[in-house]
């Protein structure tokens, strides 16, 4: 019995040498992993930014508008945030890749997934920059150009136009992300096209007269319409 | 660039045949809504009249021939007047023409780089440039232009015009007070119709590598003007008569904005060593009378203006705040809660806004195509005030409320100064 017993604890010994002894170089090697990992995507890090910054992308993210929506929601400027972007992407790939070297065989159909699932991730966060930066650049330009024409509803097509992006620039990044591919796309069609079936048949049919007027306005009579402003040269 | 490496083969060929001239005038551009030949008689009969002794040319920019061989000119040439033969009056010398044969209607940042260019290579000692806008030249009025740089030795000749005083209203509030406060270019009409040049005004023009730039390409006379003025170039005016109405479909204000306030912030941008830390004024005595304002009744819809002005300020709001300084912006804000009888833009305000834009535009806070199209509806807001507060002043009495703008602009130069350096420290 006691013999028994000290044969077992001595095989659990063994054996826990024997695992510690296995796992001990790879968690070795995953602690290596992860350490060049950091330098590499600290190097890359300053590398793009200076690139970011040697390109003004800064400047690029200023003028679309960009920039304003990162300060409203408290984040870096552009060349930062995407340098940032990068370095965790990369130290996250690599971690990843360290804990694929533990052995773990549950682990490692889940990490590779994930591995896969970077670059998506990535795309995905520029798709919604640059959606931004479109939308905030080209519902200016809008605003600006109805504005300067005396439309009474200026900022409501400024709005849709931004509306219309962000709508389109979330729906190509749910489906980047592969997620509820189907869903996002049916209803991203079914509001697309409704909102845009709906302005039609309102200023179509439903206004007729204000079509009419708008016509007449900016093709017809605008040059009677300048002419009683002075002549600026 | 050489002249040679972008002057057409034809063009060089033609060159060759002229020679040195002694005067020279470009056609810039051609102006559908009237024939080329009319400008060319006036220039010849202004030869024939003035010029009998002198060598001269007439440069014209084609850009009408669609396969590039000049045929569009050459088939009206039998439209054209005759060389000299205009009964009455004798030249001693052949009047020759030139024509500069382009696929499509050159920007005027072109055509003047190619006019220059000709002037370069035939010597020509004084030259003068006539625009599609240039609608009342006579024969005095090109002589007057010619003058000053062929006799008087003047390397830029600006014309001044008799005009309404409601007519040239952004020059009056905003281009000549603002490139005078700046750059102490006392030059008016910085944006000519037509205007004269020294043939090393010219050569120093055609050697700054500005030509591919878009502001230079579309419109380039504020730029000429502004380096003749702070490159120490002998600057006049001459006064040339009614400026006259603008033929053709009006141009929006929102193009007219662009092309002008856009190319002399674009000029603040590109000139700055030239008055960042300098107050250096040059002079340009005016040749003949100043310029006159006449007073007749006019069709102004005042109170659609103002309503633009109201409308575009409460609608750009979010805009003019990423332009504006938040000071600026709450007191833009708070006149456009008055009435339409009590309101009134203040000389200061309005500097004030047009150094934001300046600066603004030089840091790109926005697109600068868009802070410059922000600018419309406060213009506007400033016609306005113009239009309400002089509706029964005298010429004498605008010509000083001027002299008090440009003080207002001159007075307020240290903030410009100080908006433009300020994101730089901070970016660096």
């Amino acid at each position: 019995m006691k013999e028994t017993i000290v044969q077992g604890l001595h095989q659990a010994y063994s054996n826990f040498v024997h695992m510690i002894g296995e796992f001990l170089p790879h968690f070795l090697v995953m602690l290596i992993i992860i350490a060049i990992g950091f330098v590499v995507a600290l190097v890359l890090k300053y590398l793009l930014r200076t690139l970011l910054r040697l390109t003004r992308l800064d400047r690029v993210s200023e003028e679309a508008g960009a920039s304003r929506v990162l300060r409203l929601a408290h984040l870096p400027p552009m060349s930062e945030l995407l340098s940032r972007s990068l370095f965790w992407v990369t130290w996250f790939g690599f971690i990843l890749v360290g804990l694929s070297m533990l052995g773990v065989a549950s682990l490692q159909e889940q990490i590779s997934r994930l591995l896969r699932f970077l670059p998506e991730v990535f795309v995905a966060i520029l798709i919604m920059f640059f959606g931004v930066a479109i939308a905030n650049f080209l519902s200016r330009a809008a605003l600006l150009a109805a504005v300067n024409a005396g439309h009474a509803s200026a900022r409501i097509v400024a709005w849709a136009i931004r509306f219309v992006i962000w709508i389109l620039a979330i729906t190509m990044t749910l489906e980047e992300l592969g997620l509820a591919r189907q869903t996002v796309i049916s209803a991203f069609s079914i509001v697309f096209g409704a909102t845009m079936l709906g302005l039609a048949i309102a200023f179509g049919l439903g206004g007729q007269d204000m079509a009419r007027r708008f016509l007449e306005k900016y093709w017809g009579d605008a040059r009677q319409e300048r002419d009683k402003e002075p002549q600026p040269l | 660039m050489s002249e040679d490496t972008f002057l057409a083969d034809d063009l060089l060929r033609q060159l060759i045949s002229v020679g040195e001239v002694d005067l020279l005038v470009g056609v810039s551009s051609h102006n559908p809504a009237t024939p080329i030949h009319q400008a060319i008689q006036v220039i010849e009969q202004s030869f024939q009249q003035n010029f009998m002794r002198q060598r001269v040319v007439i440069v014209l920019m084609d850009g009408a021939s669609k396969d590039g061989d000049g045929t569009a000119i050459d088939q009206n040439e039998n439209a054209l007047p005759n060389n000299g033969r205009s009964p009455g009056i004798t030249s001693l010398r052949t009047i020759h023409r030139v024509t500069a044969n382009f696929l499509t209607e050159p920007l005027p940042g072109v055509a003047l780089r190619t006019i220059l260019a000709v002037a370069d290579l035939l010597r020509a000692r004084a030259c003068a440039v006539v625009t599609s806008s240039s609608t009342n030249l006579t024969t005095d009025s090109l002589a007057r232009l010619l003058l000053p740089a062929y006799r008087e030795k003047f390397d830029y000749v600006a014309p001044l015009y008799r005009r309404h005083k409601f007519q040239g209203l952004l020059i009056r509030n905003l281009l000549y007070p603002m490139s005078r406060a700046v750059f102490g270019c006392p030059i008016r009409e910085i944006y000519p119709s037509e205007w004269g040049f020294s043939a090393s005004l010219a050569a120093y023009c055609l050697n700054q590598n500005v030509w591919h730039e878009d502001s230079i390409r579309t419109r380039p006379e504020a730029w000429m003007a502004i380096s003749a003025a702070t490159s120490d170039y002998r600057c006049c005016q001459a006064y040339l008569g009614d400026k006259g109405a603008l033929t053709g479909p009006t141009p929006n204000i929102v193009d007219i904005l662009r092309q002008t306030v856009g190319s002399l912030f674009w000029c603040f941008e590109k000139d700055q060593d030239a008055w960042l830390d300098s107050d250096k004024t040059a002079s340009a005595p005016t040749l003949g009378p100043a310029q006159e304002l006449t007073s007749e009744p006019t069709d102004m819809d005042r109170h659609r203006i103002f309503e633009m002005f109201r409308s575009g300020v409460t609608n750009l709001e979010p805009v003019l705040g990423s332009i504006l300084d938040q000071e600026t912006h709450a007191e833009i804000k708070s006149i456009v809660e008055l009435e339409e009888g009590k309101f009134r833009f203040r000389p200061d305000l309005w500097v004030r806004t047009l150094y934001d834009f300046a600066a603004s535009y030089h840091h790109a806070v926005i697109n600068r195509d868009h802070i410059v199209q922000a600018l419309a509806p406060l213009y506007r807001g400033m016609t306005h005030s113009f239009l309400v507060e002089h509706a029964d002043s005298s010429p004498a009495e605008i010509e000083a409320a001027d002299e008090m703008l440009c003080s207002e602009f001159e007075l307020q130069k240290p903030y410009l100064r100080e908006r433009w350096k300020a994101k730089v420290e901070v970016k660096s």
